[in-house]
């Protein structure tokens, strides 16, 4: 790759040019801060899960206590699996929904259909908006009397009116709903682009075989989207896990620990029940989620490289 | 059926569709414009109004004069600003490595490089937390800064790699032959070929700036620093259902900025996130 060894530049001392032509000081400044940012930070989170550590006091010592603590909790168990329902669900439905999506416009622009644009961007926008304004606009819709939206259309309905964020269960559902909204555009962007690259000419061939559409969505073209579907499902599955922003705005995690899902719950712990050690513990089970899923990533994408 | 018939069909349900689609996903912006233009009353009407009867516009001038919104809009101004300026100062020199060179140690730093990116924001900040605290640097836009620009790095380092590899190798051995160094090459021809890639990722970066919560959330506790993720979430926490059209009318403001960055540059940070998401 590198030609510029040859190059016989008079002005410059041999020792500048190696220099110079050593990869390193390029990825000086990145190394430095990554080390800064998340090297030292990881390290600090594991020590601090083996101790009592409390955010306000300066003492600790070293205990696995935090760790015993948490798994002895049945709470512990319950937020783990509201997390999971929370991530298995929204990752579901943003993969269907942006499928559905890609797809659709992909089709409009091959019958020269007009407004696919405006679909994209609107879609797009959804993504574009900061998760908190996203966790209030839905909070405002979600209003429990007939004031709110959705409950009005409800009580015309003539239904019971909906206790979208003060029954458990259903607060739950809601915040899906909303994360779903929110997270639907890049899973739509990345199988959109992923069609764009796929070989008109085997459509085509299906085609003339006389498979009618259905058969060529199932048999021809979602076989050949699996990979990236499958990179997509990881990677949004990570974002899932680590979301804070919109819970935290749509219902605090609540009613009671209803929706606290996990980085929220190491918010808490940490910072309202100021236990630094348990939250540091809950830190190391959300690293240790978000290490698996990478290295599946990885994985995966080595898998695809060697094709 | 005839073919004609059957295309009409089909055009007929995709536009339907994309009513759907685009219904579903303007609403809620829509709404929320909706309630900031509402008076006090009005809010509560049984069923609500769609469209307020009058623009209170009374209620923006409310929001910009008593609450802290413009303050936070030029908080996060500058965050973004210095943000993306030292995010491409360190992920352009790094990109050209991780794409011109070759070394034994390339592909453990991507993949390290791709780790941190899948790192949680919460986890991360704790540490520092206590770090800064224990330095006195809560507070400090400096620190902040680097740790918001850290968190942008490793999207915005693959992604330029990425956009660098796709300039033929044959254009650095003309400029060789020309007798330039690498310095020369890189402001003569990488950097004026590259500008579509260096525009879309500054977008990107300045949109993920501008939404990140949990950093400045930890990280500042002086209410005059706050961007204005943190401080609409602030806002919201002090109103009440009676206020509700003034916390409307706080998060429209909030978004604007990003809407207009957004809906102008849509192509380039579609051809962003998709040519990315190609290569993997």
């Amino acid at each position: 790759m590198s030609n510029f060894q040859s190059v016989k530049s008079p002005k410059i001392k041999p020792g500048k040019r190696a220099f110079v032509n050593s990869p390193f000081p390029w990825l000086l400044p990145l190394g430095l801060i990554l080390t800064f940012v998340f090297v030292y930070p990881i390290f600090e989170i594991i020590r601090l899960s083996f101790t009592d550590a409390s955010l306000l006091g300066s003492d600790y010592s070293y205990t696995t206590e935090s760790y015993g603590r948490l798994f002895g909790q049945s709470e512990f168990f319950s937020m783990l699996l509201i997390t999971a329902i929370f991530v298995s669900f929204s990752v579901v439905f943003q993969l269907f929904f942006g499928f559905i999506i890609a797809f659709l416009i992909d089709q409009g622009q091959k019958l020269d259909l007009k407004g696919t644009v405006i679909v994209r961007t609107s879609v797009l926008t959804a993504w574009a908006i900061p998760g908190v304004i996203i966790g209030i606009i839905w909070r405002v819709m979600y209003t429990e009397t007939e004031v709110g939206i959705f409950n009005s259309l409800v009580g015309m309905m003539g239904m019971d009116l909906i206790p979208f964020l003060s029954d458990p269960t259903i607060a739950l559902i809601s915040v899906i709903v909303a994360n779903v909204w929110r997270g639907t555009a890049f899973s739509m962007i990345l199988i959109y682009a992923a069609i764009q690259t796929l070989p008109n000419d085997v459509m085509e061939a299906a085609k003339i075989d006389g498979a009618n559409g259905l058969q060529r969505l199932f048999k021809v073209m979602l076989p050949m989207l699996a990979p990236i579907i499958l990179v997509t499902l990881i990677i949004i599955s990570i974002d899932t896990f680590n979301t804070f922003d919109m819970v935290m705005a749509l219902t605090g995690g609540g009613p009671g620990q209803s929706t606290e899902v996990i980085a929220l719950s190491i918010y808490t712990t940490i910072f309202r029940e100021f236990n630094l050690g348990q939250g540091a513990a809950t830190s190391v089970v959300l690293l240790s989620i978000n290490v698996i899923m990478t290295l599946v990533y990885l994985k995966i994408l080595g898998r695809q490289g060697e094709k | 059926m005839s073919h004609h018939n059957k295309t009409l069909v089909k055009k007929i349900g995709i536009y339907f569709s994309y009513a759907v689609i685009t219904l579903f996903f303007l609403f809620p912006l829509l709404w929320i414009i909706s309630m900031s233009f509402k008076t006090s009353q009005e809010l509560f009407a049984i069923p609500p109004t769609l469209m307020p009867e009058t623009f209170a516009f009374e209620n923006y001038r409310y929001v910009l004069e008593t609450t802290g919104v413009v303050n936070y809009l030029k908080n996060s101004a500058i965050i973004v600003f210095f943000t993306v300026i030292f995010t491409l100062l360190v992920s352009v020199p790094a990109a050209y490595a991780l794409s011109r060179f070759k070394f034994k140690l390339k592909v453990p730093i991507l993949i390290t490089v791709l780790m941190t990116q899948m790192i949680s924001a919460v986890v991360i900040s704790i540490p520092l937390y206590r770090l800064f605290s224990n330095w006195n640097l809560l507070n400090n836009y400096i620190v902040l800064i680097i740790v918001y620009v850290s968190v942008v790095l490793p999207l915005a380092t693959w992604f330029l790699k990425g956009y660098f590899d796709t300039i033929p190798a044959v254009l650095d051995e003309a400029a060789t032959i020309d007798g330039a160094n690498r310095w020369q090459f890189i402001t003569k021809i990488l950097f004026p070929t590259s500008m579509p890639g260096i525009v879309s990722v500054t977008i990107l970066v300045a949109v993920q700036s501008w939404s990140q919560f949990v950093i400045p959330f930890i990280l500042l506790d002086d209410e005059s620093l706050y961007p204005v993720s943190v401080g609409v979430m602030n806002l919201q926490s002090t109103q009440q259902a009676v206020t509700t059209h003034y916390l409307a009318a706080g998060s429209v403001i909030s978004v604007i900025p990003v809407i207009i960055l957004f809906v102008v540059f849509q192509r380039l940070i579609v051809g962003a996130l998709t040519s990315g998401a190609v290569k993997g």
